[in-house]
Protein backbone atom coordinates (compact mmCIF):
# COMPACT_ATOMS: atom_id res chain seq x y z
CA UNK A 1 0.00 0.00 0.00
CA UNK A 2 1.09 3.63 -1.17
CA UNK A 3 -0.07 6.77 0.94
CA UNK A 4 0.67 9.97 -1.08
CA UNK A 5 -0.70 13.77 -0.02
CA UNK A 6 -1.85 16.61 -2.25
CA UNK A 7 -0.18 19.21 -0.78
CA UNK A 8 -2.46 21.70 -2.26
CA UNK A 9 -5.69 20.36 -0.60
CA UNK A 10 -4.27 20.46 2.57
CA UNK A 11 -4.89 22.74 4.96
CA UNK A 12 -3.72 21.62 7.89
CA UNK A 13 -6.65 20.30 10.18
CA UNK A 14 -4.08 17.20 11.26
CA UNK A 15 -6.69 14.52 11.62
CA UNK A 16 -4.58 11.85 9.89
CA UNK A 17 -2.01 12.52 11.99
CA UNK A 18 -3.73 12.43 14.85
CA UNK A 19 -5.04 8.88 13.98
CA UNK A 20 -2.05 7.31 12.46
CA UNK A 21 1.22 9.35 13.82
CA UNK A 22 3.42 6.53 12.44
CA UNK A 23 2.18 7.16 9.33
CA UNK A 24 1.79 11.06 8.79
CA UNK A 25 3.58 13.78 10.34
CA UNK A 26 3.51 17.72 10.55
CA UNK A 27 5.38 20.03 8.39
CA UNK A 28 6.48 23.17 10.30
CA UNK A 29 2.85 24.81 9.77
CA UNK A 30 1.23 21.90 10.39
CA UNK A 31 0.17 20.42 6.98
CA UNK A 32 0.91 16.96 6.30
CA UNK A 33 3.75 15.14 5.46
CA UNK A 34 3.84 10.74 4.90
CA UNK A 35 6.51 9.35 6.86
CA UNK A 36 5.99 6.41 5.53
CA UNK A 37 5.38 6.33 1.92
CA UNK A 38 5.14 2.46 1.21
CA UNK A 39 2.96 1.62 4.46
CA UNK A 40 3.69 -1.50 6.14
CA UNK A 41 0.79 -4.38 6.29
CA UNK A 42 0.38 -3.92 10.34
CA UNK A 43 -0.25 -0.18 9.73
CA UNK A 44 -2.88 -0.36 6.75
CA UNK A 45 -6.28 -0.26 8.65
CA UNK A 46 -5.00 2.57 10.52
CA UNK A 47 -2.98 4.34 7.53
CA UNK A 48 -6.70 4.06 5.99
CA UNK A 49 -8.50 5.64 8.46
CA UNK A 50 -6.24 8.36 8.55
CA UNK A 51 -7.01 9.09 4.59
CA UNK A 52 -10.37 8.28 5.45
CA UNK A 53 -10.93 11.14 8.20
CA UNK A 54 -9.35 14.03 6.38
CA UNK A 55 -12.51 16.79 5.69
CA UNK A 56 -10.30 17.90 2.32
CA UNK A 57 -9.86 14.62 1.01
CA UNK A 58 -6.17 15.63 0.26
CA UNK A 59 -4.86 11.56 0.76
CA UNK A 60 -4.85 9.22 -1.58
CA UNK A 61 -4.28 5.25 -1.21
CA UNK A 62 -3.34 3.32 -3.42
CA UNK A 63 -3.82 -0.29 -2.31
CA UNK A 64 -2.47 -2.07 -5.27
CA UNK A 65 1.36 -0.86 -4.91
CA UNK A 66 4.01 -2.64 -3.17
CA UNK A 67 4.68 -1.48 0.21
CA UNK B 1 -45.99 26.88 16.96
CA UNK B 2 -43.63 29.08 14.78
CA UNK B 3 -40.19 27.49 14.13
CA UNK B 4 -37.10 29.38 16.21
CA UNK B 5 -34.90 31.89 13.83
CA UNK B 6 -31.82 30.59 12.99
CA UNK B 7 -29.65 31.09 15.55
CA UNK B 8 -31.94 32.71 18.03
CA UNK B 9 -31.36 31.20 21.42
CA UNK B 10 -34.48 28.75 21.09
CA UNK B 11 -32.98 27.30 17.80
CA UNK B 12 -29.32 26.46 19.37
CA UNK B 13 -30.67 24.68 22.11
CA UNK B 14 -32.32 21.95 20.16
CA UNK B 15 -30.59 22.71 16.59
CA UNK B 16 -31.45 19.34 14.94
CA UNK B 17 -34.77 20.09 14.00
CA UNK B 18 -33.79 22.92 12.34
CA UNK B 19 -30.78 21.41 9.95
CA UNK B 20 -33.39 18.77 9.23
CA UNK B 21 -35.19 20.97 7.54
CA UNK B 22 -33.24 23.55 6.43
CA UNK B 23 -31.14 20.14 4.31
CA UNK B 24 -34.85 19.92 2.65
CA UNK B 25 -34.29 22.88 0.49
CA UNK B 26 -30.26 22.67 0.50
CA UNK B 27 -29.70 26.17 -0.84
CA UNK B 28 -32.62 28.74 -0.13
CA UNK B 29 -33.06 32.50 0.19
CA UNK B 30 -33.97 33.63 3.67
CA UNK B 31 -36.35 36.84 3.29
CA UNK B 32 -35.50 37.39 7.38
CA UNK B 33 -31.53 37.37 7.22
CA UNK B 34 -31.23 38.34 3.34
CA UNK B 35 -29.01 35.74 2.91
CA UNK B 36 -28.87 32.35 0.89
CA UNK B 37 -28.95 29.30 3.27
CA UNK B 38 -26.57 26.86 2.37
CA UNK B 39 -26.44 23.50 4.61
CA UNK B 40 -25.83 20.20 2.99
CA UNK B 41 -22.50 18.83 3.62
CA UNK B 42 -21.12 18.67 0.20
CA UNK B 43 -21.76 21.93 -0.81
CA UNK B 44 -21.03 23.46 2.79
CA UNK B 45 -17.35 22.02 1.80
CA UNK B 46 -17.61 23.07 -1.92
CA UNK B 47 -18.17 26.88 -0.61
CA UNK B 48 -15.62 26.42 1.93
CA UNK B 49 -12.84 25.26 -0.31
CA UNK B 50 -14.00 27.90 -3.10
CA UNK B 51 -12.75 31.89 -1.81
CA UNK B 52 -12.67 32.66 -5.12
CA UNK B 53 -16.49 32.28 -5.54
CA UNK B 54 -17.24 32.74 -1.69
CA UNK B 55 -15.19 35.14 -0.18
CA UNK B 56 -14.27 35.58 3.55
CA UNK B 57 -13.32 39.51 2.89
CA UNK B 58 -14.39 41.93 5.34
CA UNK B 59 -17.65 42.95 3.50
CA UNK B 60 -19.32 39.31 5.28
CA UNK B 61 -19.42 40.34 8.80
CA UNK B 62 -18.76 44.25 10.79
CA UNK B 63 -17.89 43.56 13.92
CA UNK B 64 -16.97 46.67 15.34
CA UNK B 65 -13.80 46.38 13.25
CA UNK B 66 -12.11 49.49 10.64
CA UNK B 67 -9.86 47.03 8.81
CA UNK B 68 -10.34 43.31 7.78
CA UNK B 69 -9.66 40.95 10.23
CA UNK B 70 -6.84 39.11 10.07
CA UNK B 71 -6.65 36.49 8.85
CA UNK B 72 -10.35 35.89 8.45
CA UNK B 73 -11.26 38.46 6.39
CA UNK B 74 -8.36 38.59 3.73
CA UNK B 75 -8.72 35.73 1.24
CA UNK B 76 -5.85 33.63 -0.81
CA UNK B 77 -3.67 34.83 -1.81
CA UNK B 78 -2.93 37.25 0.39
CA UNK B 79 -4.63 35.46 3.36
CA UNK B 80 -1.47 32.89 2.70
CA UNK B 81 0.94 35.23 3.54
CA UNK B 82 -0.50 35.92 6.99
CA UNK B 83 -1.40 31.95 7.58
CA UNK B 84 2.12 31.06 6.70
CA UNK B 85 3.64 33.50 9.25
CA UNK B 86 0.89 32.27 12.27
CA UNK B 87 0.11 28.44 11.45
CA UNK B 88 3.83 27.71 13.39
CA UNK B 89 2.47 29.05 16.07
CA UNK B 90 -0.80 27.06 16.23
CA UNK B 91 0.59 23.78 15.15
CA UNK B 92 -0.51 20.85 16.67
CA UNK B 93 3.59 20.23 18.11
CA UNK B 94 3.37 23.38 19.57
CA UNK B 95 0.00 23.18 21.16
CA UNK B 96 1.22 20.03 22.84
CA UNK B 97 3.93 21.99 24.69
CA UNK B 98 1.49 24.16 26.66
CA UNK B 99 -0.48 21.13 27.76
CA UNK B 100 0.89 20.78 31.09
CA UNK B 101 0.26 24.15 31.87
CA UNK B 102 -3.49 23.83 30.41
CA UNK B 103 -3.99 21.09 33.04
CA UNK B 104 -2.97 22.73 35.52
CA UNK B 105 -5.13 25.64 34.88
CA UNK B 106 -8.15 23.10 34.34
CA UNK B 107 -7.51 21.63 37.88
CA UNK B 108 -7.03 24.79 39.61
CA UNK B 109 -10.61 25.81 38.21
CA UNK B 110 -11.82 22.52 38.97
CA UNK B 111 -10.23 23.13 43.02
CA UNK B 112 -12.49 26.26 43.12
CA UNK B 113 -15.86 24.41 43.24
CA UNK B 114 -15.16 20.78 43.81
CA UNK B 115 -16.23 21.08 47.28
CA UNK B 116 -18.98 22.53 46.76
CA UNK B 117 -21.53 20.16 45.11
CA UNK B 118 -22.80 22.58 42.79
CA UNK B 119 -21.68 25.07 39.98
CA UNK B 120 -22.56 26.66 37.44
CA UNK B 121 -20.20 25.64 35.00
CA UNK B 122 -20.28 28.60 32.36
CA UNK B 123 -19.25 30.98 34.98
CA UNK B 124 -17.08 28.70 37.28
CA UNK B 125 -15.01 26.87 34.27
CA UNK B 126 -16.16 27.24 30.67
CA UNK B 127 -16.00 31.12 30.39
CA UNK B 128 -13.13 31.42 32.63
CA UNK B 129 -10.43 28.42 31.12
CA UNK B 130 -10.24 29.86 27.67
CA UNK B 131 -9.96 33.43 28.53
CA UNK B 132 -6.98 32.30 31.10
CA UNK B 133 -4.73 30.31 28.16
CA UNK B 134 -5.58 33.64 26.01
CA UNK B 135 -3.98 35.88 28.39
CA UNK B 136 -0.90 33.34 28.92
CA UNK B 137 -0.52 33.21 25.27
CA UNK B 138 -0.53 36.65 24.35
CA UNK B 139 1.52 37.46 27.49
CA UNK B 140 -1.40 39.51 28.82
CA UNK B 141 -1.90 40.05 33.29
CA UNK B 142 -4.66 38.01 34.81
CA UNK B 143 -5.85 41.31 36.03
CA UNK B 144 -6.74 42.60 32.61
CA UNK B 145 -9.54 39.53 32.40
CA UNK B 146 -12.43 41.48 33.08
CA UNK B 147 -11.44 44.03 31.24
CA UNK B 148 -10.79 41.91 28.10
CA UNK B 149 -14.55 40.29 28.89
CA UNK B 150 -16.01 43.50 28.68
CA UNK B 151 -14.32 44.52 25.19
CA UNK B 152 -15.13 40.96 24.13
CA UNK B 153 -19.36 41.22 24.97
CA UNK B 154 -19.46 44.62 23.50
CA UNK B 155 -19.16 43.10 20.61
CA UNK B 156 -20.03 40.13 20.19
CA UNK B 157 -23.37 40.71 22.67
CA UNK B 158 -23.72 44.34 22.78
CA UNK B 159 -26.16 45.34 25.61
CA UNK B 160 -28.76 47.67 22.53
CA UNK B 161 -31.99 48.59 22.06
CA UNK B 162 -32.01 48.69 18.58
CA UNK B 163 -29.61 47.35 15.85
CA UNK B 164 -28.44 51.10 14.90
CA UNK B 165 -27.66 51.40 19.03
CA UNK B 166 -25.85 47.73 18.45
CA UNK B 167 -23.62 48.61 15.64
CA UNK B 168 -22.83 51.94 17.29
CA UNK B 169 -21.64 49.90 20.75
CA UNK B 170 -19.70 47.72 18.34
CA UNK B 171 -17.75 50.55 16.48
CA UNK B 172 -17.02 51.81 20.61
CA UNK B 173 -15.89 49.00 21.55
CA UNK B 174 -13.75 48.15 18.40
CA UNK B 175 -12.11 51.10 19.20
CA UNK B 176 -11.00 50.59 22.52
CA UNK B 177 -9.80 47.27 21.17
CA UNK B 178 -7.33 49.10 18.66
CA UNK B 179 -5.99 51.14 21.69
CA UNK B 180 -5.99 48.50 24.39
CA UNK B 181 -3.46 46.63 21.95
CA UNK B 182 -1.74 49.81 20.60
CA UNK B 183 -0.94 50.45 24.30
CA UNK B 184 0.44 46.65 24.67
CA UNK B 185 2.56 46.81 21.51
CA UNK B 186 4.47 50.01 22.95
CA UNK B 187 5.17 47.86 26.07
CA UNK B 188 6.43 44.82 24.07
CA UNK B 189 8.37 47.55 21.82
CA UNK B 190 9.77 48.87 24.73
CA UNK B 191 10.34 45.85 27.18
CA UNK B 192 10.01 42.45 24.92
CA UNK B 193 9.13 39.24 26.65
CA UNK B 194 8.64 35.89 25.81
CA UNK B 195 4.77 35.85 24.53
CA UNK B 196 3.17 35.94 21.32
CA UNK B 197 2.80 40.25 21.35
CA UNK B 198 6.41 40.05 21.07
CA UNK B 199 6.70 37.68 19.02
CA UNK B 200 4.23 39.39 16.50
CA UNK B 201 6.80 42.32 16.27
CA UNK B 202 9.65 40.19 15.11
CA UNK B 203 8.20 37.57 13.04
CA UNK B 204 8.70 37.78 9.46
CA UNK B 205 8.11 35.34 6.35
CA UNK B 206 10.73 35.98 3.61
CA UNK B 207 12.15 39.02 4.93
CA UNK B 208 8.72 40.51 5.47
CA UNK B 209 7.63 42.20 8.87
CA UNK B 210 4.09 42.38 9.83
CA UNK B 211 2.74 46.30 10.47
CA UNK B 212 1.74 47.79 13.37
CA UNK B 213 -1.55 47.96 11.82
CA UNK B 214 -1.20 44.01 10.49
CA UNK B 215 -0.52 43.50 14.09
CA UNK B 216 -3.17 45.03 15.79
CA UNK B 217 -5.81 43.58 13.04
CA UNK B 218 -4.93 39.99 14.18
CA UNK B 219 -4.83 40.86 17.43
CA UNK B 220 -8.22 42.09 17.75
CA UNK B 221 -9.65 38.57 15.15
CA UNK B 222 -7.85 36.99 18.45
CA UNK B 223 -9.39 38.34 21.14
CA UNK B 224 -13.31 37.08 19.30
CA UNK B 225 -12.69 34.00 17.70
CA UNK B 226 -10.72 32.45 20.63
CA UNK B 227 -12.68 33.04 23.77
CA UNK B 228 -16.21 32.31 23.03
CA UNK B 229 -15.56 29.54 21.08
CA UNK B 230 -14.21 27.14 23.03
CA UNK B 231 -16.85 28.33 26.07
CA UNK B 232 -19.37 27.21 23.68
CA UNK B 233 -17.98 24.11 23.05
CA UNK B 234 -17.18 23.23 26.68
CA UNK B 235 -20.89 24.17 27.32
CA UNK B 236 -22.57 22.06 24.96
CA UNK B 237 -20.11 18.88 25.52
CA UNK B 238 -20.97 19.02 29.10
CA UNK B 239 -24.84 19.52 28.40
CA UNK B 240 -25.26 16.85 26.29
CA UNK B 241 -22.76 14.49 28.83
CA UNK B 242 -25.04 16.01 31.81
CA UNK B 243 -28.59 14.52 29.70
CA UNK B 244 -26.74 11.57 28.60
CA UNK B 245 -25.14 9.27 32.02
CA UNK B 246 -24.55 6.28 29.41
CA UNK B 247 -22.09 7.93 27.63
CA UNK B 248 -20.80 9.84 30.39
CA UNK B 249 -19.94 6.53 32.02
CA UNK B 250 -18.21 5.26 29.32
CA UNK B 251 -16.30 8.36 29.17
CA UNK B 252 -15.44 8.16 32.31
CA UNK B 253 -14.47 4.22 32.39
CA UNK B 254 -12.47 4.11 29.21
CA UNK B 255 -10.40 7.94 29.07
CA UNK B 256 -8.92 6.64 25.75
CA UNK B 257 -12.14 7.62 23.76
CA UNK B 258 -11.69 11.03 24.74
CA UNK B 259 -10.14 12.47 21.71
CA UNK B 260 -12.78 10.25 19.49
CA UNK B 261 -15.34 11.91 21.60
CA UNK B 262 -13.93 15.53 21.17
CA UNK B 263 -14.29 14.92 17.72
CA UNK B 264 -17.86 13.51 18.20
CA UNK B 265 -19.22 16.19 20.39
CA UNK B 266 -17.65 18.68 18.23
CA UNK B 267 -19.55 17.54 14.91
CA UNK B 268 -22.98 16.37 16.91
CA UNK B 269 -22.99 19.91 18.78
CA UNK B 270 -21.02 22.39 16.12
CA UNK B 271 -20.96 24.91 18.31
CA UNK B 272 -20.05 27.40 15.81
CA UNK B 273 -23.21 26.84 13.67
CA UNK B 274 -22.93 29.03 10.88
CA UNK B 275 -19.78 30.72 8.82
CA UNK B 276 -20.63 34.12 6.24
CA UNK B 277 -19.23 34.47 2.92
CA UNK B 278 -20.61 36.80 -0.17
CA UNK B 279 -20.57 35.77 -3.49
CA UNK B 280 -18.34 37.70 -5.42
CA UNK B 281 -19.49 36.95 -8.82
CA UNK B 282 -22.73 35.63 -10.60
CA UNK B 283 -22.65 31.84 -10.70
CA UNK B 284 -24.93 28.75 -10.61
CA UNK B 285 -24.15 26.62 -7.13
CA UNK B 286 -25.69 23.38 -6.92
CA UNK B 287 -28.69 24.26 -8.93
CA UNK B 288 -29.14 27.71 -7.74
CA UNK B 289 -28.79 31.11 -9.44
CA UNK B 290 -26.33 33.22 -6.99
CA UNK B 291 -25.25 36.95 -7.40
CA UNK B 292 -22.27 38.66 -6.59
CA UNK B 293 -22.74 40.53 -4.05
CA UNK B 294 -25.05 37.90 -2.04
CA UNK B 295 -24.49 37.26 1.39
CA UNK B 296 -24.13 33.46 2.42
CA UNK B 297 -24.77 31.72 5.56
CA UNK B 298 -22.99 28.51 5.33
CA UNK B 299 -24.68 25.64 7.82
CA UNK B 300 -21.56 24.06 9.54
CA UNK B 301 -24.26 22.54 12.30
CA UNK B 302 -26.56 21.19 9.14
CA UNK B 303 -23.46 20.02 7.24
CA UNK B 304 -22.28 17.94 10.18
CA UNK B 305 -25.43 16.49 10.42
CA UNK B 306 -26.09 15.51 7.11
CA UNK B 307 -27.14 12.30 6.79
CA UNK B 308 -25.59 11.64 3.11
CA UNK B 309 -22.24 11.96 5.14
CA UNK B 310 -22.61 10.64 8.31
CA UNK B 311 -24.62 7.81 9.17
CA UNK B 312 -26.67 7.63 11.78
CA UNK B 313 -26.26 11.80 12.02
CA UNK B 314 -28.14 12.58 14.94
CA UNK B 315 -26.68 9.98 17.19
CA UNK B 316 -23.51 10.78 18.97
CA UNK B 317 -20.98 7.94 18.68
CA UNK B 318 -17.63 6.97 20.08
CA UNK B 319 -16.85 4.95 17.29
CA UNK B 320 -16.93 6.87 13.86
CA UNK B 321 -14.86 5.37 11.43
CA UNK B 322 -14.78 8.45 9.26
CA UNK B 323 -15.68 11.82 11.03
CA UNK B 324 -14.96 14.40 8.64
CA UNK B 325 -17.06 17.41 10.40
CA UNK B 326 -16.91 20.76 9.97
CA UNK B 327 -16.79 22.09 13.00
CA UNK B 328 -13.62 24.41 12.37
CA UNK B 329 -14.54 25.12 9.02
CA UNK B 330 -12.06 24.09 6.06
CA UNK B 331 -10.79 24.89 3.45
CA UNK B 332 -7.84 27.86 3.44
CA UNK B 333 -9.85 29.48 6.56
CA UNK B 334 -9.92 26.42 8.71
CA UNK B 335 -9.67 27.47 12.29
CA UNK B 336 -6.33 28.56 12.89
CA UNK B 337 -7.04 27.92 16.89
CA UNK B 338 -7.95 24.17 15.86
CA UNK B 339 -5.65 22.77 17.65
CA UNK B 340 -5.38 24.86 20.55
CA UNK B 341 -9.19 24.12 20.71
CA UNK B 342 -8.68 20.26 20.65
CA UNK B 343 -6.00 20.15 23.52
CA UNK B 344 -7.96 22.76 25.56
CA UNK B 345 -11.39 20.41 25.06
CA UNK B 346 -10.04 17.31 25.79
CA UNK B 347 -7.43 18.21 28.62
CA UNK B 348 -10.41 20.02 30.08
CA UNK B 349 -12.98 16.88 29.46
CA UNK B 350 -10.34 14.13 30.64
CA UNK B 351 -9.73 16.11 34.00
CA UNK B 352 -13.14 17.41 34.30
CA UNK B 353 -14.76 13.56 34.39
CA UNK B 354 -12.12 12.64 36.34
CA UNK B 355 -12.78 14.22 39.14
CA UNK B 356 -16.25 14.72 38.82
CA UNK B 357 -17.29 11.31 36.73
CA UNK B 358 -21.02 11.75 38.34
CA UNK B 359 -22.94 15.27 37.66
CA UNK B 360 -26.53 16.29 36.65
CA UNK B 361 -28.51 19.39 36.01
CA UNK B 362 -29.99 20.83 39.05
CA UNK B 363 -33.52 19.89 39.63
CA UNK B 364 -36.16 22.53 38.25
CA UNK B 365 -33.38 24.23 36.46
CA UNK B 366 -33.17 23.78 32.63
CA UNK B 367 -29.90 25.08 30.77
CA UNK B 368 -30.33 28.34 29.08
CA UNK B 369 -28.07 29.04 25.39
CA UNK B 370 -27.42 32.44 24.06
CA UNK B 371 -28.18 33.86 20.92
CA UNK B 372 -25.54 33.63 17.56
CA UNK B 373 -22.86 30.95 17.95
CA UNK B 374 -23.94 28.05 21.01
CA UNK B 375 -22.78 28.98 24.66
CA UNK B 376 -24.77 27.69 26.96
CA UNK B 377 -24.67 30.95 29.31
CA UNK B 378 -26.72 29.33 32.15
CA UNK B 379 -25.46 25.64 32.74
CA UNK B 380 -26.74 24.84 37.07
CA UNK B 381 -24.91 21.56 37.63
CA UNK B 382 -25.08 19.38 40.87
CA UNK B 383 -22.57 16.75 41.65
CA UNK B 384 -21.98 14.13 45.11
CA UNK B 385 -18.80 14.81 47.11
CA UNK B 386 -16.27 13.02 46.90
CA UNK B 387 -15.42 11.47 50.16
Amino acid sequence: MRVRVDGVRCVGHGRCYEIAEEVFGEDERGHCVVRLTGVPPELQAKARQGAANCPERAIEVDDEAAS
Amino acid sequence: MTKPVLLSPEFNADPLPGYREARRCPVAHDALLDSVLISRYSDVLAALRDPETFSSEMSAASIGQQRPLIPLQVDPPRQTRFRRILDPHFSRRRMQALEPDVRALVNGLIDSFEREGRCEFNAAFAVPLPCTVFLQLMGLPQSDLPELLALKDGIIRPEADSPEEGQALREATGTRIYAYFERLLDERRRKPRDDLMTWFLSAELDGDRLSREEILDISYLFLLAGLDTVTATLGCSVAHLSRNPGERARLVAQPGLWPAAVEELLRHETPVPVVVRVVTRDTTFAGYELSAGQSVLLLLGAADTDPLEFEAADDVSFERETNRHLAFGGGPHRCLGSHLARMELRVALEELHRRIPDYEIAAGEEPRWGGGIREVQYLPLVFPLAT
